[in-house]
């Protein structure tokens, strides 16, 4: 059939893989809760399982995050800047790789999670999966906000979307101060090595709620223009 | 002389074949464009776009294309000017079409993207500045066409910026968008009648005996507008906001209210790209048809002959029905990020563009028109993602077809007048 070049000109959003993109960050921040309570139980065989499943989500994360990037190259003009979109892609895609860290460096050392903290750092935990579940919320909705055209309704629902987002994060500083200040109180008692080590995780974990984070005021700044 | 008293009705009727096939192939492959936005935006199934595009394709290319035939006719060419020798335009035709025709097969095979009206324009510009002389050629207004293509372009991005912005004020960006949807809707509904109402009858209706001044034609579209827009309000009247419900998230069913409207565009879209493409088939034959039935004559004033509008109606809708059914749905499966809102704006401002194009006689590129509606919505910022390579491969496509289009009819040309003489 003869190409009438009519349909060339419409390209593929650069939205749909990055929003695949958050699905996959979204199953793994689940997979790591798996990984975590596997790990809290010294469950070392299911943990091991986990940490496959979330090495091939970081795989499939890096195809999807090519693919968002193929898709923005010079002679297309896009709705929202290039840049934005670079961004939204770099800041999701740390979000499957801290999740790999997490799960690699601790499998690597075997690392024990004590008893005393066990309950505060899944709490922890799950509250940054709930972070990333949120920011993937927020990433579904830009479909809806740019079939309003970035105004009306559509905005005011992201903006909504975004707070939900802020708090959750706030609330997830509080519970990080608690859990260090559990790991403080029994720190003395650990082998040392072990504490850095924790800390180290402790941190990592912060990390994805600050990426996931930093995703929703990506959003918020493409929402706005 | 004696060649067309001898051969007369042999050239006749191989003209009528050749323009037949080229109605045909316009009907299958172009007819496309007009109507995957409507079906890749799911505004309108498969069958009922062939549907649709059937009937209005035949409605556009029978009353509304009579203007555009007759540029293709006479207009390019002086025919004046060949009195004494009127095999020599009949000649020049049957190889315009010939040229055009297999110029769009090679294309077809190769997959690229040619547009017929240029491979026409360039035949019949190639055979008489080469095969005739360089003045046989109405320069003035070959440049006024060449012109037209690329102002077309831009004048329907511009109005589909307009229509697109409208939108967005008046319905997208408001507290109660499927509220306001329904509201203004009908309007635009209002709009498609309308316009397309205004020009054809503006334009006469003359070959099926109604002839309006514009009083009566501005009378006349109006009360067309507001029936077409009275049946979209009752259509709409069925239409409820359901939210879908994706993941976590809810959708806004908006844009049910835009695909009653892209119905009424897809129709205003495939009236327009018949008005308009009918000429490329069927202008060369009615240049031979007004030669040979009037046994030589080369005269400026004489009317044609209505059957071969007909002829070309007939031509595009079997091609439709043939094969349009496989393009369509290659073409609505390629351009699903066109929704509704959007498709309408581009579709519209296409239509009108192109209806306009019918109206003064002018030969458009109805794929070039609409790409530049499609970059007016995307400025507006309504679509995510477009490539603007697109355009300088238009200008590719210009730079080829025309010397190549007018390159094969020079060949048949000379061809055609050795065998015969």
């Amino acid at each position: 059939m003869r190409s009438t070049g009519f349909t060339d000109i419409i390209k593929k959003s650069p939205f749909g893989p990055i929003q695949a993109h958050m699905e996959v960050s979204k199953l793994s921040t689940d997979e790591l809760i798996i990984f975590l309570q596997a790990a809290i139980n010294s469950n070392w065989e299911q943990a091991t399982q986990s940490r496959e499943t979330i090495s091939d989500l970081e795989n499939q994360a890096d195809t999807l995050k090519a693919e968002t990037r193929g898709l923005l190259t010079k002679s297309i003009f896009l709705a929202v800047p290039r840049e934005d979109i670079l961004d939204l892609i770099k800041l999701a895609d740390d979000i499957p790789n801290t999740v790999k860290d997490i799960s690699g460096l601790m499998i690597g050392r075997k690392m024990e999670i004590p008893e005393q903290i066990a309950s505060s750092f899944i709490l922890f935990a799950k509250e940054a999966a709930a972070i990333t579940d949120a920011a993937a919320e927020a990433v579904d909705y830009i479909d809806e906000l740019f079939q309003f055209s970035f105004g009306g309704n559509a905005a005011t629902k992201m903006q909504q979307l975004l707070e939900k987002l802020d708090s959750l994060e706030n609330k997830n500083d509080q519970s990080e101060i608690t859990l260090r200040s559990e790991l403080f109180a029994i720190e003395r008692d650990l082998p040392p090595v072990n504490v850095i080590f924790l800390y180290d995780i402790i941190n990592k974990i912060g990390e994805l709620s600050d990426r996931a984070e930093q995703v929703g005021h990506r959003i918020s700044l493409i929402a706005s223009r | 002389m004696e060649i067309i008293a001898l051969y007369g009705p042999y050239l006749l009727i191989s003209g009528c074949v050749f323009g037949f096939f080229m109605a045909w192939g316009i009907g299958a492959n172009d007819v496309a464009n007009a109507m995957g936005p409507s079906v890749g935006a799911k505004a309108l199934t498969l069958s009922q776009a062939i549907l649709v595009a059937c009937i209005f394709e035949f409605a556009g290319a029978y009353l509304a294309g009579g203007e555009v035939t007759s540029t293709i006719r006479k207009g390019i060419i002086d025919p004046v000017l060949l009195a004494d020798s009127p095999e020599l335009l009949v000649f020049g035709m049957m190889s315009s079409l010939l040229a055009a025709g297999v110029w769009l097969i090679i294309a077809s095979f190769k997959g690229w993207p040619v547009s017929t009206t240029h491979s026409i324009v360039g035949a019949i510009v190639g055979f008489a500045a080469v095969g005739i002389s360089v003045d046989s050629v109405s320069w003035s207004q070959v440049g006024s066409i060449v012109s037209s293509w690329v102002i077309s372009p831009v004048i329907a991005g511009a109005i589909s910026f307009l229509l697109f912005k409208s939108v967005q004020s008046l319905i997208l960006n408001t507290k109660h968008p499927f509220d306001n949807a329904k509201k203004y809707v009908p309007g635009y509904i209002f709009l498609v009648g309308f316009i397309i109402s205004m020009v054809t009858l503006l334009k006469g209706l003359k070959h099926v005996g109604l002839t309006l001044n514009f009083q009566e034609s501005l009378t006349y579209s109006l009360l067309i507008g507001a029936g077409i827009a009275l049946l979209g309000s009752l259509i709409l009247r069925s239409v409820k906001n359901t939210f879908e419900k994706r993941g976590d998230v809810i959708f806004d069913g908006v844009e049910k209210v835009f695909a009653v409207l892209m119905v009424f565009t897809a129709c205003a879209m495939a009236f327009a790209h018949g008005s308009n493409d009918v000429a490329n088939a069927v202008g060369p034959l009615a240049a031979i048809a007004s030669v040979v039935q009037s046994g030589g004559q080369i005269t400026a004033e004489s009317t044609m002959p209505w059957w071969i509008l007909l002829l070309g109606a007939v031509g595009i809708v079997l091609g439709l029905a043939m094969l349009g059914y496989r393009v369509i749905e290659t073409v609505g499966k390629n351009i699903t990020e066109l929704t509704p809102s959007r498709g309408f704006a581009a579709v519209l401002a296409a239509a009108t563009t192109v209806v306009l194009g019918s109206g003064t006689g002018l030969p458009l590129s109805t794929t070039h028109v609409l790409i530049g509606a499609v970059l007016g919505v995307g400025l507006a910022r309504g679509i995510s993602a477009i490539d603007l390579s697109v355009v300088g491969r238009i200008f590719i496509s210009w730079i080829v077809t025309l010397p190549v289009g007018a390159g094969l009819s020079i060949l048949f040309f000379f061809a055609l007048k050795g065998i015969f003489s």
